[in-house]
């Protein structure tokens, strides 16, 4: 089998075999098109190895020659050139781009193309036709190949396509592997997009560039300024409708028979990926595999991976990407761990000290780790692709490698763990995202005070039967049950257990640290389950207790360094919540979560799915009163925002006004952020809502504030805050004491108010 | 599809329309003037911004806007906006932004009137 990484013109790409893709396809076909009026755009594809970039590329490629030849000229000249083949040289890069270029274009012409893949000739060849005259450009590429001028001569190779074509047709260039053009000797990274930027600007020429670490690649476009020019398409596996559909072809040329029925499930355990579904169906018909029910097909899954053709692929692919034994050694293991076992690990200082080596070394894995596509970095921040072949596939490499055991053995063991486990789970993504978002805002705590009610679902549900959204934030303020948050050092992803032996079986692991003191003493251990079931049963929350259990034994944990904390969507029982009261477990719901999220000024989960507004406006009644306190920190001002507009709706208001309100009360906050010198940092908001009024007092305790005189260039066009306030709301009062500033808004509810506003500046206050 | 909270994307005749999603801050502000100026200085004719996207505009966030109006007409580059909210389009009048640029309810419609006077 041809190996992925060295495919290019030689490929063997199946037209008949690819599924799915349609949108990105219709996308990127448009995006080529467009090259004809001038109007086209550029496109960075990412995603995993393997996963069908290449042939998103190839099938594009012959959308674009297939295309009828009745349309006006110029035509497309799809180019496709992967970078994987190419030697670090420039030189050898840019001899190379040219012998490509020209014998596609032969082909492309519809002549044939001379047997040797000589330059000259080639260029001879196009000449003779009448096509165009390249010899000038050839001559000056060997004088700067004469002369070892890389640099020269790639600039030299890069710009011909553009002079090649007129009327009759235009380059939409294709460019596969792309990461690897950093690997070019004494050619600064972006060099290729730097010569390419004239053209990719114009718009002319399309270009659709794809490589499986984007993280170098955006970062060269960044430093050349083409970012904003680049759409980003992520590929991931196929939809599980196209991925068994694709079964059916792969089949039926080996006459293979699949039961109906097991097809989701084996599209699935390939992680819905075309390649592999395509190595496996040559298994089965290679080993003349039948596969009647679900043991069978696991079985042969479970061949293939430990001994047959997605073994082969992998162990080549590691054997590639890192050639040194320790360290693809090392590396295995570690990812292993972090792929197989799931352990928890999203920063590099957590990888290097898994892997348990010095920064240094550990880089150099991660490094071609990401090069490969294996993980993907964002600052500080790593995450590592989800692919059940290879999570099997290291499984196999570390049972063998390292435990010393034979395949059958690991084989037998993959079977059983995959039977015995239950059919996909439903409800996974729901599931991950509600983790996700729940990681997010851990990361967020900080040590801040929050009511102890939002982790007590039990008491919760007591106090706030049947209430409105606004009783509850009141009540739970008037509470004075407080919980102070740690300071979060990290939170991972847990896992639950797959094959034994499982450390962190849980949802989220955080560590964190008591008023955010760096010191054992002080170190706490929150683990987190999610449940987006329907009903929450007594047995999970037994089973979380078990493990917390585990895990308390397992680190020597003291009583209260452990924080055990369920999160969940559905409903639950008395016995459940009791359960989980004795265990001393958190107990958040959704409702809960809502009100979390919110003192983080994180988005809900979802919207509108459980609207706790009241039904009526509150008319005749007197006034209500709220309070938030804000940090002065960037973009604070958008909590603000969401109380107004929560307070609104209970007035019933319609959306413009509502909006006028919460842009004025945001302008208010940014103007006390930046202009009042405040010594606590915090903003205190009052809303009074009565039936005639809405009233919003935004106070600091800083100096006061007054328009800025700063005109330098970034400024000059500011101190438009109070200006809109003004306009925004009814009337406005500003007033400045030595005790800080107070901006009173007031929007009148009814009408037959008049519209004027008043600013006063009172010393006494 | 994309990730970005500013793309950008030819129209045809060299007008590029900017793509403007979230709150239009400062840091939002700095990205939207970015991929307008990347579009002026690669020789553009003219830019559609589309606020489709933009939930809030806060007042840093139309000092950009501002900005980009009179970078624009300095440079004799055309420009208009659309898609605007209704709120944005009242802050665009009150802070007078909408007496120098078109405000229009659909892209389409945008690209056809910088069509014509480009």
């Amino acid at each position: 089998m041809r190996l992925l990484w060295s495919h290019g013109a030689e490929f063997s790409f199946r037209p008949g075999e690819f599924f799915g893709r349609g949108e990105e396809l219709s996308a990127l076909l448009r995006v080529c098109l467009e090259g004809k009026s001038g109007i086209g755009a550029s496109v960075l594809i990412y995603g995993p190895p393997n996963i069908g970039k290449t042939s998103l590329l190839l099938k594009l490629k012959l959308e674009l020659q297939s295309l009828p030849e009745t349309s006006a000229p110029p035509r497309p000249f799809p180019f496709y050139y992967s970078f994987s083949k190419i030697l670090s040289h420039p030189l050898a890069l840019s001899q190379h781009f040219l012998q490509e270029y020209l014998w596609q274009l032969l082909v492309f012409l519809g002549e044939s193309p001379p047997a040797s893949f000589d330059l000259e000739a080639l260029c001879e060849n196009l000449g003779a036709r009448g096509h165009m005259e390249c010899r000038d450009f050839m001559s000056a590429h060997r004088r700067y190949s004469e002369k070892g001028d890389g640099l020269s001569a790639l600039a030299n190779a890069f710009s011909f396509p553009f002079a090649t074509g007129g009327n009759l047709w235009y380059p939409v260039f294709l460019f596969d592997d792309i990461q690897y053009t950093i690997k070019l000797q004494n050619i600064s990274d972006g060099a290729i997009f730097s010569i390419l930027r004239p053209y990719i600007k114009s718009g002319h020429f399309p270009m659709i560039v794809s490589g499986s670490s984007p993280g170098h690649v955006t970062s060269s476009l960044k430093r050349e300024g083409l970012y904003g020019s680049f759409q980003l398409v992520e590929v991931g596996g196929l939809s599980p409708a196209a991925s068994v559909k694709a079964w059916v072809p792969l089949f039926e040329r080996r006459k293979i028979r699949m039961p109906e029925h097991l097809m989701g499930r084996a599209a699935a355990r390939l992680g819905h990926v075309p390649i592999y579904q395509r190595m496996f169906a040559e298994e089965v018909s290679f080993r003349n595999g039948q596969m009647e029910d679900e043991v069978g097909f696991e079985n042969l899954y479970a061949l293939s991976v430990t001994e047959g053709k997605l073994n082969r692929y992998w162990r080549e692919f590691f054997e590639n990407a890192i050639p040194d034994r320790v360290n693809r050694a090392r590396a295995i293991k570690f990812l292993k761990r972090v792929i197989c076992d799931q352990f928890p690990i999203d920063t590099f200082e957590g990888a290097f000290s898994l892997m348990g080596i010095s920064p240094e070394e550990g880089g150099e894995i991660l490094s071609a780790l990401e090069f490969k596509g294996l993980l993907k970095s964002d600052f500080e921040h790593i995450q590592f692709i989800r692919d059940p072949v290879l999570a099997d596939f290291l499984y196999w490499a570390f049972e063998r490698g390292v435990l010393g055991k034979n395949t059958p053995q690991v084989a037998a063991s993959i079977v059983q763990s995959k039977i015995s486990r239950a059919p996909l789970e439903e409800g996974r993504e729901e599931h991950e995202k509600s983790a996700g978002v729940a990681k997010e805002m851990m990361r967020r705590w900080d040590c801040r005070e929050v009511p102890a009610l939002l982790f007590d679902f039990g008491r919760f549900r007591e106090k706030f039967r049947g209430k409105g959204l606004l009783e509850i934030v009141i009540g739970l303020e008037g509470d004075p049950g407080k919980v102070k948050l740690p300071k979060i050092s990290s939170v991972s992803t847990g896992y639950r257990a797959l094959r034994g032996g499982s450390r962190f079986d849980f949802d989220l692991v955080a560590y964190g640290f008591r008023e955010g003191d760096f010191s054992e003493e002080n170190l706490v251990i929150w683990a987190v389950d999610v449940h987006t079931e329907k009903k929450i049963a007594s047995a999970a929350v037994e089973h979380f207790e078990n493990r917390c259990r585990l895990l308390s034994l397992e680190k020597g944990l003291k009583p209260g360094q452990l924080a055990k904390w369920i999160l969940f969507e559905g409903a639950a029982d008395p016995s459940v919540v009791d359960l989980a009261v004795r265990y001393g477990i958190h107990l958040t719901h959704r409702t809960q979560m809502r009100l979390f999220l919110n003192l983080f000024g994180m988005e809900e989960l979802e919207k509108g799915q459980e609207e706790t507004r009241p039904p009526e406006p509150r008319g005749g009644e007197k006034p209500l009163e709220f309070e938030l306190v804000l940090p002065m920190k960037a973009d604070t001002e958008v909590v603000a925002a969401r109380v107004a507009e929560e307070v609104a709706a209970y007035a019933s208001l319609d959306k413009d006004t509502v909006d006028r309100i919460k842009m004025a009360i945001i302008e208010a906050c940014i103007n006390a952020f930046e202009h009042s010198g405040s010594q606590t940092g915090k903003v205190r908001l009052r809303y009074i809502l009565s039936p005639e009024q809405i009233e919003l007092f935004v106070q600091d305790d800083g100096k006061g504030f007054r328009p800025s005189k700063g005109d330098d260039d970034a400024k000059r066009h500011r101190g438009w805050g109070l200006k809109l306030i003004s306009e925004l709301v009814d009337d406005v009062d500003i007033t400045t004491g030595e005790h800080g500033t107070t901006v009173r808004m007031v929007k009148h509810l009814r009408s037959g108010h008049g519209e004027g506003s008043t600013t006063s500046n009172d010393e006494g206050q | 599809m994309s990730h970005l909270r500013v793309r950008t994307r030819e129209g045809g005749g060299g007008i590029s329309v900017v793509y403007v999603d979230g709150y239009l801050n400062s840091l939002l502000g700095e990205e939207m003037e970015r991929a307008v100026y990347d579009v002026v200085d690669a020789g553009g004719a003219g830019v559609v911004l589309n606020f489709e996207g933009t939930k809030l505009i806060n007042s840093i966030g139309i000092s950009f806007v501002i900005g980009i109006v009179e970078r624009m007409r300095e440079r004799n580059s055309t420009l208009a906006f659309c898609s605007l909210k209704r709120i944005n389009q009242e802050l665009f009048q009150m802070t007078g932004v909408s007496r120098y640029v078109r405000l229009f309810d659909t892209e389409e419609e945008a690209l056809v009137f910088l069509a014509q006077s480009v």
